[in-house]
């Protein structure tokens, strides 16, 4: 392969050294020339063997071989495409069953609660009924009892001014021996229940 | 002494890198390279074509798809448009042949570069250059494409005269030149760099003065560090030459408006 | 100072006797040196204004890498035909 030249100097010794590395390498490694006039130049083995190969290459890829590569690409990506498809159609379904149980949903909910305020409305209205009923009533019994009460009062005060009066007349008899007039004892009477209460 | 020892260090004619021995009588390394090439591409794509294309793709099916979508993204699609797709093949194989000459500069053992010597580029150069010239023509017609090369419109009249030998020196003679030479040299040059600090590390090691064996080290980490450098330069002027390629023929096909 | 002098002197030596050797190296240095300069501001310049290219706009990065490669190309194709001229002169 690759030879490092160490200590020549004059070019007639590099063609020696050559010559025994050639010799020992052999042909079939495929080892340097010296040979020829510039490295540049184009060689025209290389020439036909690398347009060959191009030209068969090309041959080959234009053909069939990149043709098929590109069909498999193109249905592994027609699959993927129609795959993806199915699964955004699937899911829009999914989606619109969704939303359409949500709507009913909704529509129940507001059925329920349209019915729900109905059924409060009427109740509302019937204790506001009852109430206004049973507020009557008790006006009523209350003002019953209020003028038993007021009835029961005036008894009662006239048994009592009656019952001073004739304490009272008895008292003055006993003590002045004379019976006073029976207005004036009840009138006094009167005045005095007045006072205590006031 | 270690002036002598360094003084003693000689490059090799610049033939003996290049010029290799025929293997059997008209076919040297040169040529075993770029047949290998063809053939390692060719056996890519067959086996390639040959796999379930509705399974995943792994292995060589997957290289080739790889390299088929990386010529139609970054090359077509970035040059040509959506018309020039059907130019994948001739680019791909482009691509492939010119990376899989490079390749061999940097694996152990074979390190030659067929694109390093001037046959392959040539070659290649000559083939860009012919297709691109005959598309223009079936395109745009004999006259009307020479019309769009060498009077380019919206050029004031009285500069044709200044125009039109630029033009035609620079697309029908300058363009194939400094394709084939862009890719030749940089092989080239990367192969030389390459030999040099091998053969550098190589007298260093054996050097007579054991003061010189440790400073081998360095040539040797340059050498590493170069072949790192030549995988990138290998795929880079392969994409190189076909983005040109391709910059020729759509500049061929669709004339500038 | 001797070592270099004795590098020199070991050069003279190797070409002794031929005038076009010696004029022929020295040319293909220079060539090469010579043809490395512009390309190399070039294509400095070619990747600064892709690199700010990317960084304004990120989501036209693959077109903008692509041209960078194109100008590279373009670029580079001088210093490598000053690296030819090297090897025409040099060893032709």
């Amino acid at each position: 392969m690759l030879t490092a030249f160490v200590n020549i100097n004059s070019s007639a010794q590099v063609r020696v050294t050559f010559d025994v590395v050639s010799a020992e390498t052999g042909s079939e490694e495929g080892a340097p020339v010296s040979a020829g006039p510039n490295p540049i130049a184009p060689e025209i083995k290389e020439l036909a063997w690398g347009a060959g190969s191009f030209i068969v290459f090309l041959f080959f890829m234009r053909l069939f071989l990149v043709p098929k590569v590109r069909k498999g690409m193109a249905s592994r990506y027609e699959s993927i495409q129609a795959d993806h498809e199915y699964a955004s159609a699937t899911r829009d379904g999914a989606k619109q069953d969704v939303a359409r149980y949500e709507s009913a949903i909704t529509e129940i909910r507001s059925e329920a609660s349209r019915r729900l305020e109905i059924a409060r409305q009427t109740l509302d209205k019937e204790r506001q009924e009852k109430v206004v009923q049973v507020n009557a009533q008790i006006a009523q019994r209350r003002a019953v009892a209020e003028t038993e009460v007021a009835a029961a009062r005036a008894a009662a005060q006239s048994q009592i001014v009656t019952a001073v009066g004739a304490v009272t007349t008895r008292a003055t008899q006993i003590a002045v021996g004379v019976s006073p007039d029976a207005a004036i004892v009840s009138r006094s009477v009167q005045q005095a229940m007045e006072g205590t209460r006031s | 002494m270690i002036i002598n020892s360094i003084l003693s260090f000689e490059f090799p004619p610049i033939n003996e890198l290049l010029r290799w021995k025929d293997v059997v009588p008209g076919l040297n390394k040169v040529g075993l390279i770029a047949v290998a090439s063809a053939l390692i591409g060719t056996l890519v794509f067959l086996s390639a074509a040959r796999k379930d294309p509705k399974v995943a793709p792994k292995g060589t099916r997957n290289l080739a798809e790889v390299s088929v979508e990386f010529i139609e993204n970054n090359i077509i699609m970035q040059t040509m448009g959506r018309d020039g797709l059907g130019w994948t093949p001739f680019l791909l194989t482009l691509f492939l042949f010119v990376y899989l000459c490079n390749m061999p500069g940097i694996i152990p053992f074979i390190q030659m570069p067929a694109t390093a010597r001037m046959a392959i580029p040539m070659f290649l150069a000559v083939l860009v250059w012919v297709v691109f010239n005959v598309q223009g023509i079936k395109h745009q017609g004999f006259f009307g494409y020479f019309k769009s090369v060498l009077f380019p419109p919206g050029v004031p009249k009285a500069l044709y005269i200044l125009v039109t030998p630029i033009e035609f020196i620079s697309t029908l003679i300058v363009r194939p030149f400094s394709l084939a030479v862009r890719l030749f040299a940089n092989m080239l040059a990367g192969h030389l760099l390459l030999v040099i600090f091998a053969l550098l590390s190589e007298a260093m090691f054996q050097a007579r003065d054991k003061i010189l064996i440790p400073i081998g080290v360095l040539p040797f980490f340059m050498l590493v560090f170069l072949t790192g450098f030549e995988v990138l330069v290998a795929f880079l002027q392969a994409y190189i030459f076909t983005i040109l390629a391709a910059v020729y023929i759509s500049g061929a096909v669709h004339p500038e408006h | 100072m001797e070592a270099l002098s004795k590098i020199v002197k070991a050069a003279a030596d190797a070409a002794a006797g031929d005038e076009k050797n010696i004029a022929a190296a020295g040319s293909a240095g220079f060539a090469y040196g010579l043809a490395a300069i512009g390309p190399g501001i070039g294509i400095g310049i070619i990747f600064g204004s892709a690199i700010e290219a990317m960084a304004r706009q990120p989501e036209a990065a693959g077109m903008v890498r692509t041209t960078m490669f194109l100008g590279i190309a373009f670029t580079e194709a001088l210093a490598l035909i000053g690296f030819v001229v090297f090897i025409l002169l040099k060893y032709a």
